[in-house]
């Protein structure tokens, strides 16, 4: 099973496939062949994470130190992007609501709707998308092409158990906390924005009557399913690594491209998927 | 000297040093740009290479952001029954924030990284030492004609990207919530957005755009020991990037209604 990585294959970033790769004419549905092989060999290391995930080999302090490196390296740069952005969404929304109706005090509660069900999820998870998948794919990138990687096979150690198993975890974890942390302080900016410019007092704006249930468990999910989908696909392209410096650099390109576009996708899908079954 | 307080300090010498070398760096580009002291050749090459070639990420992009920003009004339309509003809503979240803004994020890690790494790997081995031996000055050979690269390559994907995903709004919300596509259009054009609106978000393109081209730049030239350096060079890259992002958009939207 693990020898799926260590024939060459064909590795390309969606961009290529979908577009104009300096192939020619007469290499038709390469880029069809690209992505699906791109599908099989990201579906085959997430088959395997899940795998190990149960049976894995004890490693003690291994996640405890991607614990540390995805979630509190990321908590500050999170903190000030999501605390610039509630401050902007509030003051666009304060003006976009001031257009058709005079009254802003209904501005706090679909805010924190917004916030609990989508904006903190996601913006926190394309952060994290450009910051922990372009550190997850260079390091295991720049493993693979000095050798590393091989070496952890030679003393019998799975690299998806050993390298990827950790990182899983601990950003499935990490992202949730992340985004709580990061969508509080986004929260308090927005707070702080509505009463500076629109004068709305942070009593009324702190106003939880729109948010239930089904908004929490739109926001966990997507939470999760971002959590799951980085590490995985920046260890994918990382492992597929190929060809020195330059390769490691494109790897990294490549995870915060992937990564970002399937934040997106998954963005749209579980949102539909929420409005849908839950209203 | 591992105190909270000297590494607190450090941190602040660091960025403090790096939005000065950036301020520097922008003024040496803006001197070439005026005596139009640039490669044409490699202006153009950038300009393919980060435009052409980035199209498809901002189509998927573009059509995707519509329908989440039609998915997220749907609960808000259907509170007030006001489905007249939907284009405008998602119009105005789209053109003026939302558009600009993924665009951005996704243009970031694409471009702003790819040059990062290349002019890294270039530092490295020292090709633009080679450059300057050959007395070919490395900003108006190399740098100039990535910063007019991305810059015009983030304005027009704005442009793109605001039409699709108005599109994509349209062609989601009809499924999604029975509004069709000519209900939307009018909502869009119904009065309520204007040309303002359109010019507010390109502006931000533009700041975003001379943002990411002088950090990825910068990192680029900054770049020391070997290939693990590149690694850490496209690594701030990314992260720089992503916050003047959110500051300039900060700024703009405030600096212009």
């Amino acid at each position: 099973m693990s020898d799926d990585l260590e024939r060459p294959s064909r590795d390309a970033s969606l961009d290529e496939m979908l577009g104009l790769s300096p192939g020619g004419a007469d290499d038709g549905p390469s880029w069809f062949l690209a992505f699906t092989s791109e599908l099989r060999e990201t579906w085959s290391v997430v088959t395997r994470t899940l795998h190990f995930v149960i049976r894995g080999s004890p490693q003690p302090g291994a996640v405890a130190t991607q614990l540390y490196e995805i979630g509190n390296r990321s908590m500050a740069f999170l903190c000030v992007s999501m605390g610039f952005i509630g401050m902007i969404f509030v003051y666009q929304a304060g003006i976009q609501m001031k257009r058709i109706i005079p009254e802003v005090s209904q501005l706090g509660s679909t805010y924190l709707e917004l916030l609990v069900r989508d904006l903190a999820a996601s913006i926190c998870a394309l952060m994290l998308a450009t910051r922990v998948g372009a550190g997850i794919a260079a390091e295991i990138g720049s493993m693979v092409v000095t050798e590393q990687v091989d070496a952890l096979r030679m003393c019998a150690a799975d690299p998806i158990d050993y390298l990827v198993r950790p990182r899983f975890i601990a950003s499935v974890i990490m992202t949730t906390v992340l985004t709580v942390v990061a969508g509080c302080v986004a929260f308090g900016t927005g707070m702080w924005t509505a009463s500076a410019f629109f004068s709305i007092n942070p009593r009324t704006f702190a106003d939880a009557s729109l948010v239930d249930g089904a908004d929490v468990a739109v926001g966990l999910a997507k939470c999760l399913a971002y959590g799951a989908a980085i590490p995985l696909i920046s260890a994918r392209a990382g492992l597929a690594a190929r060809g020195g410096s330059e390769g490691v650099g494109s790897a990294t390109t490549r995870a915060v491209v992937n990564s970002s576009l399937a934040v997106i996708v998954l963005n749209f899908a579980i949102s539909t998927l929420g409005y849908f079954l839950l209203g | 000297m591992s105190g909270l307080l000297p590494s607190l300090g450090r941190a602040v010498l660091d960025i403090v040093g790096v939005v000065g070398a950036i301020g520097v760096l922008f003024g040496r580009i803006l001197s070439r740009l005026v005596r139009l002291d640039l490669d044409g050749r490699q202006t153009l090459a950038s300009l393919y290479r980060m435009g052409v070639k980035s199209l498809p990420i901002v189509i998927v992009t573009a059509l995707f952001t519509g329908g989440i920003m039609v998915v997220q009004a749907a609960p808000t339309v259907e509170r007030y029954g006001v489905q007249s509003l939907l284009g405008w809503g998602a119009g105005f979240g789209t053109l003026r924030e939302v558009g600009p803004l993924l665009t951005a994020l996704m243009i970031s890690g694409r471009v702003g990284a790819n040059n990062t790494a290349e002019l890294g790997t270039m530092v490295v081995t020292e090709q633009f030492d080679g450059l300057r031996a050959l007395a070919i000055d490395p900003l108006s050979f190399l740098i100039v004609p990535r910063f007019i690269g991305i810059v015009t390559t983030l304005f027009l994907s704005t442009v793109f990207a605001d039409v699709l995903a108005l599109f994509g709004a349209a062609f989601a919300g009809w499924p999604l919530l029975g509004v069709e596509p000519g209900v939307f259009f009018d909502g869009v054009t119904g009065g309520l957005l204007g040309v303002p609106d359109v010019v507010h978000g390109l502006v931000k393109s533009v700041a975003f755009g001379i943002g990411m081209a002088l950090a990825s730049s910068h990192f680029g030239i900054a770049t020391s020991g070997g290939a693990p350096g590149v690694g850490r060079a496209v690594n701030a890259t990314v992260v720089t990037t992503a916050s003047f992002i959110f500051v300039l958009d900060y700024l703009v939207s405030f600096a212009i209604r």
